[in-house]
């Protein structure tokens, strides 16, 4: 019994952590624009819009993610290996991560808008230096939240799996789940602010996006301040979820019927979460309406 | 022919060449096997079923790219093979946990796929939240007129100029199942590693079957990772772009995808194999 309410307590906090590690991604990656949204950032230029928007998107999230999140696992581990106390070694581990995302960001921002030199789009130093700094600091939570979780997976529940792959692992994960939820409410909702509410960008209008913010040129600290509302908040409930649930159900679970308990219950949540997203789905339909007349739209 | 002349459908087409000869490498790799470590034929031929789960499975899961961002196509706004990739690796994580506690090869397997069909399940759900309490968009698909399972029509929910946007309920159910296929192969793949390297590791080095272990789980749990990606990246390129899942056009492609896969997991599974096998 005690080793279930510990299991239980331990799937509590790595949830948390989980929620935390997906809103930090989620804004880290529309400040850096590393998600799908980053080919209007790119395309922009080449229809004439010049921007000071940064674009750090030579590599999904997930492999990103991935790397950065095994490389903390992975220094972690060396550092507790070396005796060092576990909290340090997580700290250090995400630390000397972020140093390696720092220069990611920082050769692929000055990468990636070189080659659109060509379109008369510059490469600004003073963007460079205040949204890198800014990346790395969103970047550094959400590899810390993850090194930890996977820390309190290994250690404290006894996963198999080394720390270094379930950093990669999670890692993975956590771009999987933070750019499917976060990528539209940025690239739909923030890039093109000038565009309809509740419908989506027209093709035409590729590449024309907003640019100017109340005062001056708008940047990519302004973006991630708008996402981190929804987009954010969103793509940690959904890691949240992922991590809690997925622990919840094999923790409480895996011992009855041998193994068939966690099953039924994964399918039952999967019903679940089918029923929510039914609902969801009519819910529009009803109540925002169709764009066009039935008879029109198939005609 | 000139790139101008070529046939714009070709994409689709079936090449029954290319298939005959991706048949043959593949009998010749597990020919090879069964010459070099006759022991290791029945776990790479479980290894190859896992690679064409995952392959066949990917070709399920609703994948927007860049449009589905700006809410121009439906799907999920990411890429192939890192969408499936992280939800078999999901799955792979809980497979591998139920294999720690001892349970039933089945029963791992399973527990695999259903971590990987919840992940999908959470992420496709959140995706219409984003879409419908976020952005005010109702989910249209642009590829079908009627959604095939609940008979929604779809055309007069797309908004203008778009192709469609957010996950019709045909898009949700082909996440989960792609979800499925992806967790409980990739957690084949890594099951049948581990029996492997669990029975020759301890005489290939010289250790015991205790010292052996760890070594065993995270070998065969790279191997398996990596495979996941050679898997999912190959359908990635089968698929080229975007998919809507099972009622788009391209999900017809998956014969194609699913030799290639055969392929690539026998020659990827006969190395993982080989390195405690010479």
């Amino acid at each position: 019994m005690e080793h279930i309410v510990f299991g239980i307590g331990i799937t509590a906090l790595t949830g948390a952590l989980a929620t935390v590690a997906g809103a930090a991604e989620d804004t880290e990656s529309n400040i850096g624009s590393q998600g799908d949204p980053n080919s209007q950032v790119q395309l922009a230029p080449q229809m004439g819009f010049l921007h000071r928007i940064f674009n750090k998107a030579v590599a999904g999230e997930p492999p990103a993610y991935g790397l950065w999140c095994a490389l903390g696992c992975g220094l972690a581990w060396a550092f507790m290996a070396m005796q060092f106390n576990a909290v340090l070694a997580i700290v250090l581990g995400s630390v000397l991560a972020v140093f390696v995302q720092g220069v990611y960001a920082t050769t692929a921002y000055v990468g990636r808008t070189a080659s659109l030199s060509k379109f008369g789009q510059p490469v600004y130093v003073d963007i460079l230096k205040s949204m890198t700094t800014v990346t790395m600091a969103h970047a550094f939570i959400a590899i810390f939240a993850t090194v930890a979780i996977c820390q309190l997976i290994n250690g404290a529940l006894g996963h198999p799996f080394p720390l270094p792959l379930l950093g990669l692992v999670w890692g993975i994960a956590l771009g999987a789940a933070g750019s499917a939820t976060g990528n539209p409410y940025y690239g739909k909702e923030r890039q093109y602010q000038n565009q309809k509410f509740g419908a989506g960008v027209p093709i035409s209008a590729s590449g024309n996006i907003v640019r100017y913010a109340e005062a001056g040129e708008r940047n990519s600290i302004d973006n991630g301040w708008f996402t981190a509302k929804i987009g954010g908040s969103a793509s940690g409930i959904c890691f949240g979820l992922i991590v809690f649930l997925e622990l919840w159900r094999t923790i409480l679970f895996e011992q009855v019927a041998a193994g068939w308990g966690a099953i039924v219950v994964g399918v039952l949540m999967i019903l679940v979460f089918t029923v929510v997203d039914r609902y969801i789905e009519v819910w529009a339909r009803k109540n925002y309406g169709p764009y066009t007349e039935a008879k029109e739209a198939s005609s | 022919m000139s790139a101008v002349a070529a046939k714009p459908a070709a994409g689709s087409a079936m090449n029954p060449t290319a298939m005959a000869v991706g048949v043959v490498m593949f009998l010749i790799l597990m020919g090879i096997c069964f010459f070099v470590y006759p022991v290791g034929i029945m776990p790479l031929l479980l290894i190859v079923v896992g690679g064409v789960l995952i392959g066949f499975g990917v070709h399920f899961v609703p994948v927007g790219g860049a449009p589905a961002a700006m809410g121009q196509a439906p799907g999920i706004a990411t890429g192939v093979a890192m969408l499936a990739a992280g939800g078999g690796l999901a799955g792979l994580f809980g497979g591998a946990w139920a294999a720690a506690a001892g349970q039933d090869p089945l029963v791992v397997v399973i527990t695999g796929g259903i971590g990987g069909g919840l992940m999908m399940a959470i992420t496709c759900m959140m995706v219409n939240f984003v879409y419908v309490f976020g952005m005010g968009i109702p989910a249209a698909s642009g590829k079908v007129a009627n959604d095939p399972i609940t008979g929604d029509s779809q055309a007069e929910y797309k908004s203008q100029g778009t192709e469609g946007h957010g996950l019709p309920f045909v898009s949700f159910v082909g996440g989960v199942i792609g979800g499925l296929f992806a967790g409980a192969g990739g957690t084949l793949i890594y099951l049948e590693l581990l029996e492997v390297y669990k029975a020759a590791l301890p005489t290939v080095m010289q250790i015991t079957a205790a010292q052996a272990l760890p070594i065993a789980v995270s070998a065969a749990g790279m191997f398996a990772v990596g495979m996941f990606l050679v898997n999912a990246v190959l359908t990635a390129y089968n698929i080229t772009g975007t998919i809507e899942g099972p009622h788009d056009p391209k999900f017809k492609r998956w014969p194609r995808s699913v030799v290639a896969s055969a392929v690539a997991s026998a020659l990827c599974g006969l190395v993982a194999i080989l390195i405690v096998a010479i």
